[in-house]
């Protein structure tokens, strides 16, 4: 109990003997780590958009009107058959201009003008399990195209395409920036603490002396540096619990397809996340800064 | 080999020790030692003789380049890196500075090598009142170092290596800054220390203490021992 007594009132005492430093490292951690949420929070928004778009990936195959029954029924199953495809609905001519007739009545810049005759074509409209299969499918179904049954093929999978580039870029550029920021902050967490080692280098002289281990004085330093960057997790965590309604609020208007809310249990993974890399960062740069000084 | 034909009571053994630093100086040259358990035995030599590296290598603050040194029965040169704690809890050691932590008392000071090497707080109080008493510094336990004089500093000193209970202790010029007549105080202080068995070994540049008390001397120069005596003086 009088070393967990020891370890807990020495590591204080090293943060507030140098409160520049300290809070200087809790800032830089604080930044680090906000980025670290921000980056967390974006993946896991775009992903989410990703898996939203993906799930209405749709191609459609249009129907010659004089395609025979059976020939369609049997191109559906075969289509059916494909493990990419995850579902196929036959729609009518009729169908389809019942759905351009309501969309009409939302949208005012759509008028049709002449209801009396249907020029739609029947179709199949397809659903695929996975973005990335949209072209082989839509290349095998054109091979269909004039032999009876199949007018015309149209997908458009460019902006899965784009969505899936946007966050492979900005997982690279996110991890990268989060590299940068990560050894900033080691750095700035490792200064700090060589700094309440050479201030506690006669206790640490005499500790060793006297036969302390090398963990009972490594222990305070290390508990210092969690400190810090337990602080700083506070601080970013904050930040981001404040500033997160109007961030999403703002980004889903920027980009429509972005879930509403992420839910309880992403913010606690988040906050679980923040915190157990601000305790990786505090202690593991306080312990290289004491090993270096344990090993002279 | 003075270490393996040794005669089984040796506390430390030296066999055949040099110590060279990286800058060429040759601290110790061939150093055969022993010392017995009970001994008292005064390290002398000028500055520069090997004294102080005699007795870092004893506490493995530093290793030699050649040889081979026992503490205890335990090979300090080859002992692995985690057991050196163990090795110095046996080993008192009290220098001419006192390295004592001057925002801590002197029951602090002296509880603070129970404290750090994982005592119980009940060991840590009855164990620094022991070592307190024995250097008669009871009544001074809650002053500062800055309150005590030369003497009382270094009796701090003495009891905080005590508290442990080593074997041996090592004094590295214990009465260094101190005037003769607290000098004789401390040296009557580890006299006692001796009588109740711990080992002494204290390297010194006071002439008198050592023609006075008569006790072994091991004479250093240039790193080598060239006398070694069992009831010497200061200069042969």
């Amino acid at each position: 109990m009088r070393r967990l007594e020891y370890i807990g009132t020495t590591a204080a005492q090293g943060f507030w003997r140098n409160p520049v430093m300290s809070i200087a490292s809790t800032f830089t951690i604080g930044l680090m780590l906000l980025l670290f949420a921000f980056f967390l929070a974006t993946d896991r928004g775009l992903q989410a958009a990703v898996g939203v778009l993906e799930s209405k990936v749709e191609l459609a195959i249009f129907l010659e009107d004089n395609a025979r029954v059976s020939d369609v029924l049997a191109l559906r199953a075969r289509i059916e058959g494909d493990p990419a495809v995850s579902r196929v609905d036959y729609v009518t001519k009729a169908q389809a201009m019942a759905r351009l007739v309501d969309i009409a009545a939302r949208r005012p810049d759509i008028q049709i003008v002449d209801t009396s005759s249907n020029p739609l074509q029947d179709s199949l409209e397809i659903k695929l399990g996975h973005a990335q299969d949209a072209s082989r499918v839509a290349a095998s179904l054109r091979e269909e195209i004039g032999k009876g049954v199949v007018s015309d093929v149209v997908d458009n999978p460019q902006v899965v395409d784009k969505l899936l580039t946007i966050t492979r870029v900005l997982s690279f550029g996110g991890l990268a920036v989060l590299a940068m920021m990560l050894i900033v902050a080691l750095f700035v967490i490792v200064n700090t603490i060589r700094i309440a080692v050479h201030a506690r280098r006669d206790e640490i002289e005499i500790m060793k002396l006297v036969g302390a281990t090398d963990w009972f004085v490594r222990w305070p330093f290390i508990v210092e540096g969690m400190l810090v960057g337990a602080l700083g997790a506070v601080a970013a965590t904050a930040v981001v619990l404040v500033a997160a309604g109007p961030v999403m609020g703002a980004m889903v208007n920027f980009i429509e397809i972005l879930p509403l809310s992420f839910g309880t249990t992403f913010v606690w993974q988040l906050v679980g996340s923040v915190f157990a890399l601000a305790l990786a960062v505090g202690g593991g740069g306080a312990m290289l800064s004491v090993r270096a000084h344990l090993a002279k | 080999m003075v270490a393996l034909l040794g005669r089984g009571n040796e506390l430390i053994t030296l066999a055949d020790v040099s110590k060279r630093y990286p800058n060429g100086t040759d601290a110790l040259r061939d150093v055969d030692l022993e010392i017995d358990s009970g001994d008292f035995v005064f390290l002398v030599g000028s500055s520069g003789a090997g004294k102080s590296s005699l007795i870092r290598l004893l506490i493995r603050e530093e290793l030699p380049s050649s040889g081979r040194v026992w503490v205890d029965g335990q090979d300090v040169v080859r002992m692995r890196r985690s057991a050196v704690p163990k090795l110095r809890r046996r080993v008192g050691v009290v220098f001419q500075d006192f390295k004592l932590l001057p925002r801590k008392t002197v029951a602090e000071n002296v509880g603070f090598a129970l404290l750090v090497t994982g005592h119980s707080g009940e060991e840590v109080r009855e164990e620094t009142e022991r070592a307190l008493a024995l250097v008669g510094l009871s009544q001074r336990r809650e002053h500062f170092p800055d309150q005590l004089s030369g003497g009382e500093k270094q009796r701090t000193a003495i009891a905080r290596a005590l508290v442990s209970r080593p074997k041996i202790l090592i004094a590295d010029e214990p009465t260094g800054n101190l005037d003769p007549v607290t000098s004789w105080e401390i040296i009557k202080l580890l006299v006692r220390v001796n009588e109740l068995g711990t080992t002494m070994l204290m390297a010194t540049h006071n002439a008198e203490i050592v023609n006075a008390l008569r006790r072994r001397v091991v004479h250093l120069d240039h790193g080598m021992v060239v006398r070694d005596e069992r009831e010497g003086q200061y200069a042969a």
